[in-house]
């Protein structure tokens, strides 16, 4: 009985600290511990997730409100033709548009460390963090938002934003063909037991997927700390067709790749046990003639 | 009772039939030629695919979820008929699968099938005048859900539940072939090196990272079991080598059909494109081997799963019929990824089933989508779930979809398709319907019916309905009612259901 009123106790004083954090908006960052989450989830179950059926009916605007154009209404002539029903069920409701594409991504983007490092380096690049659990993404969302008032004078954090998706089934509901120039998959679910390696983030036909978002010169992101899932990460992209490794050389001299070993959560757990990160690159090759 | 016949399929003249797990061929007068029947073991071996089949949907998945046995007072009070009720509930409706897809080949010299839960594709040699020789028998990796074939007629498309698409020739190679490395060049497979040859397992763990005694025991055991299933493989001696497939592309998500696509470019070259659809709404183009590792597009749209694909006949190959659990056929110029225009459907199954004291239908799930030419125009017949109805639509030059009328019927249709006849300007439709659906009306005439099979000749604006007579009378089949309506409609259950985060 007492366990059961400590674990009540402690789900109240999580949802009332969210509420006041929803109510009051402060500029205060978030507390992981009242978003903490189980690690995994399983993609292939059909979680109540919200996704717009084409990239064209995504409304970027609450996500980055400061990248929101101003258009004067007569984009959307809505008097001039209601008889033509039809069209008008073809394209049912026109997002707000946003003067930027989304073209960093960070699948599976956790506590979002990677996101808020990388945002002021690349200050006029929408980013945007795809993370599968609830809470977690909770805690980035607020996150950013906290982040954005704290530096409001520098107009920081503005170019960042988070979702929560399934990216294995919906990447192409979100980015059209070629839209990306970087995807970062950081310390990925390693899923050790063979049954479960169809879940593993990288695959050669996921892989097919990666390929689509991305535009040709575009690159791939990957670092582990466990040594078989690198392995597995290398051969499957060496295996496609679509992508080549970046050179050891050319990978230590990206900027991004230095944020990565030290800025994301994991990597930062990672180096408090004295464990190893195994880094690859891979970039985008243009579609080969046939 | 007797089982429907649940697909048809023309091939010249010959008219295929399945009929839970065999296959009847008929003459054009729909005379019966002969019978295919699925092979059954011997009863002491028939244990063996029972349990099998038991296991099929998931073999390398997690373990099947525990059910609730009747608890302990129950089962006391019932005793012994409690607990034999219960195993037969478990065991499988029937011990031979039912046919999946059934379709020949262009030249029409080969059938192919598709049984569902033994996961087998059968291959057949057509003699051209409805005799099948059985060629091959091919069991895959995962239950296949929808199967294609390459224009050059030689490799099959299939396309499973785990969401990938495998490519098997139709006539597999010689085994002195098959020693030989895959040519490079004709196919490039994606090198997987998951799937295709299974790594022997290897345990990461040992004695020196097991701490507990526990862990140890299992340790040990499983190197005791991995012992003995070598032993068992060698014993088998290579009879475990499965046929050869190469995986294509994959989703992360069940697939629900796949098609072939062409273009023909400026230069005269005929290019090929697998369009493949799944569960999750999506339908992808991807390139033709051997570059299916690239996708070309998507047609994106849909609101819930994607069951049936169809490029329109008549020379528009870049137009693409598409239907499933929302209430509109889509219309698709699938080369340039777009939407072209939609059309109800729900709309008309209402004036079919609505209007009575059941309550009103509110969704829709389309099973097949089939299109042939009707003398100038081009032609759509919807069939949806249990709606006792061949709804008829008709393509425009401009591309748009357009209810022309509801063909209602008997019972429910479960396919259909066309015959061509030189007699008639306009092809005969053939359509199979669910006897064990027939309307009161007509129960009287057809009690305890057999299979049903129906032409419709269109008349007028009207279409002309005969029953086909004298068709065998099928094996009896101990099987309910609800049994079979559940193997023969399963397309209402991809519907998500998603009630949890």
């Amino acid at each position: 009985m007492v366990r059961h009123r400590t674990k009540k106790d402690k789900r109240q004083k999580r949802e009332e600290y969210r509420a006041a954090i929803r109510q009051e908006g402060t500029s205060e960052l978030p507390r992981k511990k009242f978003y903490r989450q189980r690690a995994h989830a399983n993609p292939f179950s059909d979680h109540q997730l919200i996704y717009p059926p084409s990239p064209d009916q995504m409304d970027w605007s609450s996500l980055y409100p400061h990248y929101v154009v101003d258009e004067p209404q007569e984009d959307q002539p809505a008097p001039a033709e209601p008889e033509s029903s039809p069209e008008r069920d073809l394209a049912p409701l026109r997002p707000k548009r946003i003067s930027a594409d989304v073209e960093v991504a960070d699948i599976g983007c956790g506590f979002g460390g990677l996101l808020i490092a990388l945002a002021p380096t690349m200050p006029s690049t929408l980013i945007l963090g795809l993370e599968i659990r609830v809470s977690v993404t909770q805690f980035v969302e607020d996150r950013i938002k906290a982040l954005r008032a704290q530096n409001d004078a520098a107009d920081l954090y503005r170019n960042v934003g988070v979702l929560r998706a399934n990216t294995m089934k919906f990447l192409p509901n979100f980015f059209r063909k070629a839209q990306l120039a970087k995807i970062f998959i950081c310390f990925p679910d390693p899923h050790f037991k063979t049954r479960k390696h169809k879940q593993r983030i990288v695959s050669t036909s996921l892989n097919s997927e990666y390929a689509y978002v991305l535009r040709p010169g575009g690159i791939v992101y990957t670092i582990t700390d466990v040594p078989d899932l690198h392995e597995w990460m290398v051969q499957h992209f060496e295996a496609h067709p679509l992508f080549e490794r970046v050179p050891e050389e050319e990978q230590e001299a990206d900027p991004c790749v230095a944020i990565m070993r030290t800025e994301t959560e994991e990597g930062k757990k990672v180096e408090r046990h004295k464990g190893q990160k195994y880094v690859a690159l891979y970039r985008r090759l243009e579609d080969p003639e046939w | 009772m007797d089982l429907p016949y649940h697909l048809i399929k023309v091939c010249g003249n010959v008219v295929f039939a399945a009929q839970g797990s065999d296959i009847h061929s008929f003459s054009s007068a729909l005379e019966h030629i002969s019978t295919w029947k699925y092979p059954v073991k011997q009863p002491d071996e028939s244990k063996a695919p029972e349990s099998e089949a038991q296991e099929s949907p998931a073999p390398e998945g997690p373990p099947t979820k525990r059910r609730k046995v009747e608890n302990g007072q129950e089962s006391a009070s019932k005793g012994q008929q409690g607990s034999k009720k219960n195993v037969k509930h478990d065991l499988p409706a029937n011990e031979k699968p039912f046919l999946q897809k059934l379709f020949t080949t262009a030249d029409g010299r080969h059938l192919v099938a598709m049984t569902g839960s033994d996961k087998t594709i059968w291959v057949f040699e057509h003699d051209g005048a409805g005799n099948l020789k059985q060629l091959s028998q091919r069991a895959m990796p995962k239950r296949p859900c929808s199967l294609a074939l390459t224009l050059d007629n030689r490799t099959i498309l299939s396309a499973d539940k785990f969401g990938d698409v495998y490519a098997l020739p139709l006539l597999p190679s010689t085994p002195t072939t098959e020693q030989q490395p895959p040519k490079s060049g004709s196919v490039t497979p994606i090198p997987t090196p998951s799937s295709t040859t299974p790594i022997p397992f290897k345990s990461q763990a040992n004695e020196l990272t097991v701490h507990t005694k526990r862990n140890l025991r299992a340790l040990e055991n499983q190197k005791i079991s991995l012992r003995r299933n070598a032993q068992q493989d060698e014993a088998a001696g290579g009879t475990t080598a499965q046929c050869e497939h190469t995986l294509l592309l994959g989703h992360v998500s069940m697939l629900t059909a796949v098609c072939v696509g062409t273009v023909t470019t400026e230069g005269g070259k005929t290019r090929e494109y697998i369009i493949t659809a799944d569960r999750d709404e999506h339908i992808r183009v991807s390139r033709g081997m051997p570059q299916a590792f690239i996708i070309e597009g998507f047609c994106l749209g849909h609101e819930d799963f994607v069951s049936q694909l169809c490029v329109a006949p008549g020379g528009r190959v870049e137009v693409l019929i598409s239907g499933g659990g929302d209430d509109y056929l889509f219309v698709w110029d699938w080369v340039k990824g777009e939407l072209l225009g939609r059309v109800g459907v729900l709309e008309h199954v209402k004036g079919v089933v609505g209007g009575g004291e059941e309550e009103e239908v509110n969704k829709v799930a389309v099973t097949r989508v089939f299109a042939c030419g009707m003398g100038e125009k081009t032609s759509v017949f919807v069939v949806v779930e249990r709606v006792p109805a061949l709804f008829h639509y008709e393509l425009l030059p401009s591309n748009t979809l357009q209810h022309r009328t509801t063909i209602p019927l008997p019972g429910n249709p479960l396919d259909v398709d066309a015959l061509s006849d030189a007699s008639s300007p306009t092809p005969r439709l053939l359509v199979t319907v669910d006897s064990s659906t027939l309307t009161s009306a007509e129960e009287g005439a057809a009690v305890a019916s057999g299979p049903s099979l129906i032409t419709l000749d269109q008349e007028g604006a009207g279409w002309r309905r005969t029953t086909a007579e004298n068709l065998p009378a099928g094996e009896a089949v101990n099987m309910t009612t609800a049994e079979l309506h559940k193997i023969l409609y399963s397309t209402e259950s991809l519907r998500k259901i998603s009630d949890f985060d």
